[in-house]
């Protein structure tokens, strides 16, 4: 008990630490500042290369870019993509994605499959506000992903084709050609 | 094959530091492949000879000048070899990889082959990511090119792997490269599209995405398909398969080089034809009958039903009311099991199997002359045997792996053929093997019996005999050389349009071989006096001294692919599981002690025998597993009667066919690629089936439906998995059941032997040695029913993949045949003859002897019912092939 000085007596007295400690609350108080945004009345700017709900983009002629390759199902860490690919009706030999289904309940948004993809047909956009009742519904298929890119992505590429000639033969369908047979 | 076989001369060389020993004559790269130094390359494969055109495989040898390609080197005493820790090859490599990619479009992405191709693993290897080339790329006009093939010839890296295979290994030379330098393009022979062996060995071969299948085309990536090693199921050769599976879809099938009896290749049914498994007509639940209509039932219901019916006819008719038929394209362990239960549980021998078409005539003669039911020579001996015969094989397209062995012996090997086909040289759009016969002896399908009688003569003439056996049993040579002097050789003219010099000049090729192996195929086992013509061609060997020689043998080919099974298994009445005899009342006493069942000693039935007693009343319930007697049997053999007359039939079957339609109970069983198990190919090798996808619907594994009803009629017969089956009958069965690589083939037995050359050959020698009565009329014309390449029984005509290439059936001639009669390709004719009368369309085809028409008996719905239908004394064996028939074109067609 002796041992505690003058100095610490006052700061005992005057509830010194509960002053410091009240610091910031008591500054707000004369300087008040809204910190907390009010969502969802207000919303944030997010920085451009956030990474938010995926999307299927097309190119600007309105076909779709997916080629159904398959390779951002073979990307993604946590199984949420699963593509069936085939070929393309009334175009043989072209390659589409007949399906597409993304388990959004599964993605870690880490933008691997959006890396994955060589015709740059996945898309993250801005888009995170998808809370919902019942999580099937972020069970999304093709045309639900390629809603998401239309209303995300206005500007869209050229087709790959016209892009760069080297690629000329990419994915090109051929009317003269009969359809594989299915079924 | 590059590496020879023959010489056990080795030299030592060092790769990439490395100490290898190899035979003297192996190329540098196969060495590299054995010390574990793969070196990269596009246009060497092993079964090809190499030629040396990509120069990826360039490598350093000390004391060479320049870097040499190790595909095209020999190995040498002494070398010193640097692949990977040569700077200068891996540079050179480099430019190589390269120049390809120069003109690749990098199609990865939709690219059938990505993640599996070879130019994607070397450029991952060699890290080229940056190009010299600024140039556009080549491109090929995209043309249509097959039904089952599909071309993208800008990856193409113009390897002539696949030109190569076609033409070294099928001998069907369908694909021909055009254009020179980088703008070499691989088209189809001819300006058509493709049209083939369809056998897929093009597809397979390939290094890159360039050739891919169209049935499979972007339904997969390689890293998503599960592989499952198994045997396909269509014919007797039993090539290994790996079945390719996605989420239980069948997605593609492969056979891998160097692996199983046909070495990786496979034929259009083994490649294209798997589609069966997944049709949607397969059954998935028991069928009752109900009136005129079928319900679906569960298990308990039909089981409980089919069990007790069987008891109720046993009961009021006896146990020999019962009857069984079994496919041969169920496994050993169904079958096994069917005929113990028939046997042990039901209490009849009355059962028979598909072996009964014809490979009985084979296995019987085997057994009768060398004491054996197996073929005394392998694949191998094929292979490198120095002469052989065929005869009435039409090998391409019945047993087309057996058939590449033959080729193999013939164009590589420089062995010797004879040929007794009903087939004329010619080239078409699938191989043909009398092309490369040195003696082809054509005769029409009803003339082998004489053909063979003919060469038989020669050889006597020839005085091409065995002395020591000669002295051994002289009444038996006698009595041969006999009957074959009685026949002139003025008659035999008559009836092969063969004159004796050629049958001379076949005898003396056929006595210079020193390994001589003697192909039968259906044209012989399954065509009237199949078992004659078989034990002659048997008296062929004996007399001349062949049969005991090692690598000497004959070979009859089993067209199902479980036929040698089913016979081997008991399916067939009067043998026993081993081949051993009914009638021996040791061998029943034996079986019954390890069953713990007494085995009935009544006689063994055959599937004609069958069908009489049903005629007559005799014979009351039938069950029938996997086989469709309907459409097998022409009507002519009474099988709709007799099916009528039955007051109880039950089919086990995978779809609802004609047989099961008039059933009264239809289980639903799995096909090959559901189950475990095993086949016996054509040689007697034993390999194991594996399941691949899930059973379709409620399905079951025949076994396990035999099983539970052994337990529903209070007699039974319990097993866990097929592996106690195969247990049970390994020790059933000791030294018969060798599962492994190469079992040694079966040797002929000496007491067999001198047991026929003294007594038993006297019992039918007088008619096998006759001249068959000849009494065609002139304008009449011989249709042969016959197996087709893309086909297997009715079965594969499930497969979508198959029918894109044949889907009908058409009527074939040879154009002249036509011409002659006014009748051009795709016209309607009426077949005719005192049987009926049925419209078809004609095909024409040059390799069909004139006089002769062939059907693809895969659609002879409507032509079988002109086929008279005939009975072997001996064997059983229904003869159904052949018959005489008028051709009228059909005006206005
Ligand atoms: S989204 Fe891209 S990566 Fe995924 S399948 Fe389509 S093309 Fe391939
Ligand atoms: S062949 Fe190979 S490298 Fe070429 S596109 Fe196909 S996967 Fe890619
Ligand atoms: S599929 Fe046809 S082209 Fe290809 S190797 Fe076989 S026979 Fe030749
Ligand atoms: S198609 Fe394939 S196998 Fe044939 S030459 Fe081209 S790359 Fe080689
Ligand atoms: S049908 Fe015969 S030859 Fe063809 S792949 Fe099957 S087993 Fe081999
Ligand atoms: S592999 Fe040797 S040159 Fe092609």
């Amino acid at each position: 008990m002796g041992s505690m000085n003058l100095k610490e007596w006052v700061k005992t007295l005057t509830f010194y630490e509960l002053l410091l400690g009240m610091k910031a609350t008591l500054s707000h108080l004369l300087k008040y500042k809204p910190i907390t945004l009010q969502y969802p009345h207000e919303k944030k700017q997010l920085p451009s290369n956030y990474r938010g709900m995926l999307a299927l983009l097309r190119y600007d002629d309105g076909t779709e870019k997916c080629v159904g390759c398959d390779l951002c199902e073979a990307a993604c860490p946590s199984r949420v993509i699963r593509v069936v690919s085939a070929e393309v009706p009334e175009e043989p030999a072209k390659r589409y994605s007949k399906e597409y289904y993304m388990d959004m309940t599964r993605c870690l948004f880490c933008g691997l499959c959006v890396k994955a993809c060589p015709v740059d047909a996945l898309g993250m956009t801005q888009e995170y506000e998808w809370a919902v009742y019942d999580k099937r519904q972020l069970h999304l298929n093709k045309q639900q992903l390629l809603a998401i890119g239309d209303r995300n992505f206005p500007v869209r590429e050229k087709r790959l084709e016209f892009q760069h000639p080297n690629v000329a033969y990419f994915n090109v369908g051929f009317k003269e050609i009969p359809q594989k047979d299915v079924e | 094959m590059p590496t020879p076989s023959t010489t056990t001369e080795t030299v030592t060389l060092t790769i990439d530091g490395q100490t290898a020993t190899v035979p003297k004559g192996t190329l540098v790269i196969e060495a590299a492949r054995q010390v574990g130094v793969m070196v990269p390359h596009f246009c060497y494969h092993p079964k090809l000879t190499p030629d040396a055109n990509c120069r990826m495989c360039l490598v350093e040898i000390e004391k060479m000048p320049r870097l040499q390609t190790s595909c095209s080197t020999q190995a040498t005493e002494g070398m010193v070899v640097k692949s990977s820790s040569s700077v200068q090859a891996q540079e050179a490599r480099k430019m190589v990889l390269d120049f390809i990619l120069a003109n690749h479009p990098l199609d990865c992405p939709v690219c059938d082959q990505g993640g599996r191709c070879d130019l994607q693993d070397f450029s991952h290897e060699y890290t080229a990511t940056s190009s010299r080339f600024q140039e556009l790329k080549r491109v090929f006009p995209k043309e249509y090119f097959s039904p089952l093939i599909e071309t993208q010839m800008n990856r193409c890296v113009q390897c002539m792997r696949c030109v190569r295979y076609c033409d070294q290994i099928m001998d069907v030379k369908a694909l021909a490269p055009t254009g020179r330098g980088t703008l070499t393009e691989i088209k189809a022979f001819g300006a058509h599209e493709l049209d083939c062996e369809f056998c897929g060995g093009c597809v397979q071969i390939c290094p890159v995405g360039a050739i891919t299948s169209r049935l499979s085309m972007y339904e997969f990536r390689p890293w998503m398909l599960k592989r499952t090693d198994s045997v396909c199921g269509y014919c007797g050769d039993g090539c290994q398969i790996t079945f390719q599976t996605k989420d239980n879809a069948l997605i593609e099938i492969n056979s891998t080089q160097g692996s199983g009896r046909n070495n990786g290749d496979l034929c259009a049914r083994g490649y294209f034809g798997y589609h069966v498994s997944e049709h949607p007509d397969r059954l998935t639940l028991p069928l009752i009958r109900k009136g005129d209509e079928f319900q679906s039932v569960q298990w308990e219901e039909a089981l409980e039903l089919v069990g007790q019916q069987l008891l109720d006819v046993k009961a009021k008719y006896g146990a020999d009311a019962i009857g069984g038929l079994i496919s041969g394209r169920c496994t050993n362990e169904d079958i096994y099991v069917f005929q113990k239960f028939m046997r042990g549980v039901v209490g009849t021998n009355r059962i028979d199997s598909s072996a009964r078409y014809g490979h009985l005539n084979g296995v019987h003669a085997l057994q009768r002359v060398q004491g054996t039911h197996r073929w005394s020579v392998s694949f191998e001996d094929i292979e490198s045997a120095d002469t052989l015969l065929l005869v009435g094989t039409n090998i391409t397209e019945t047993n087309p792996i057996t058939g590449l062995k033959v080729k193999e012996a013939v164009k590589r090997r420089g062995a010797k053929l004879i040929t007794i086909e009903a087939l004329n040289p010619a080239i078409g759009s699938i191989s043909n093997i009398v092309n490369l016969a040195q003696q082809h002896l054509g005769v029409k399908p009803t003339g082998f019996s004489t053909a063979i009688l003919g060469l038989l003569k020669a050889v006597v003439e020839q005085s091409i005999l065995d002395a020591e056996l000669q002295g051994k049993a002289p009444a038996y040579f006698n009595a041969i050389s006999a009957r074959l002097q009685a026949l002139s050789w003025d008659a035999i003219f008559a009836q092969t349009g063969l004159a004796s010099d050629l049958f001379t000049e076949a005898a003396q090729v056929f006595g210079q071989g020193k390994k001589v192996v003697v192909l039968v195929g259906p044209g012989v086992l399954r065509s009237e006096g199949g078992f004659g013509m078989t034990m002659n061609l048997m008296d062929l060997l004996l007399i001349t001294g062949k049969l005991t020689n090692p690598g000497c043998g004959l070979a009859p080919l089993a067209e199902e692919n479980n036929d040698q099974g089913a016979f081997e298994m008991g399916g067939t009445g009067a043998v026993l599981p081993g081949g051993t005899s009914l009638g021996d009342p040791a061998v029943r006493e034996n079986l019954s002690k390890a069953w713990g069942r007494p085995i009935p000693d009544t006689p063994g039935s055959s599937l004609p025998q069958l069908i009489e007693d049903a005629q007559q009343g005799k014979l009351k319930a039938l069950f029938v597993v996997g086989e469709n007697p309907l459409a097998s049997l022409p009507p002519s053999s009474g099988i709709h009667s007799a099916l009528e007359k039955l007051d109880f039939l039950v089919c086990q079957e995978l779809f609802l066919t004609e047989t099961a339609q008039k059933a009264h109970v239809v289980l639903p069983a799995c096909s090959y690629a559901e189950k475990d198990g095993t086949f016996t190919n054509t040689e007697g090798h034993i390999q194991s089936v594996r399941t691949a996808i899930d059973m379709v619907g409620e399905s079951r594994p025949d076994w396990e439906i035999f099983s539970a009803l052994s337990v529903m009629m209070n007699n039974p017969m319990e097993y866990g998995d097929v592996k106690e089956i195969g247990k049970e009958i390994r020790n059933l069965l000791p030294g018969t059941r060798t599962l492994g690589p190469a079992p040694l083939p079966a040797q002929p037995d000496s007491s067999a032997i001198a047991r026929y050359v003294t007594t038993d050959y006297q019992r039918d020698i007088a008619p096998r040695y006759q001249l068959p009565v000849n009494d065609a009329a002139t304008d009449e014309i011989t249709l042969q029913v016959s197996q087709s390449l893309f086909h297997s029984g009715k079965f594969s005509r499930k497969a979508k993949g198959l029918l894109q290439v044949e889907a009908t059936g058409k009527i074939y001639l040879h154009p002249e045949e036509a011409a002659r009669r006014g009748i051009s390709d795709g016209d309607m004719v009426k077949v005719s003859n005192s049987l009926g009368e049925v419209l078809t369309p004609v095909g024409l085809r040059e390799r069909i002897p004139q006089g002769v028409a062939t059907f693809p008996e895969h659609f002879d719905e409507e032509i079988r019912q002109l086929l008279p239908y005939k009975v072997d004394p001996e064997t059983q064996v229904p003869y159904y092939k052949l018959a005489r028939v008028h051709l009228k074109k059909v005006v206005g067609s």
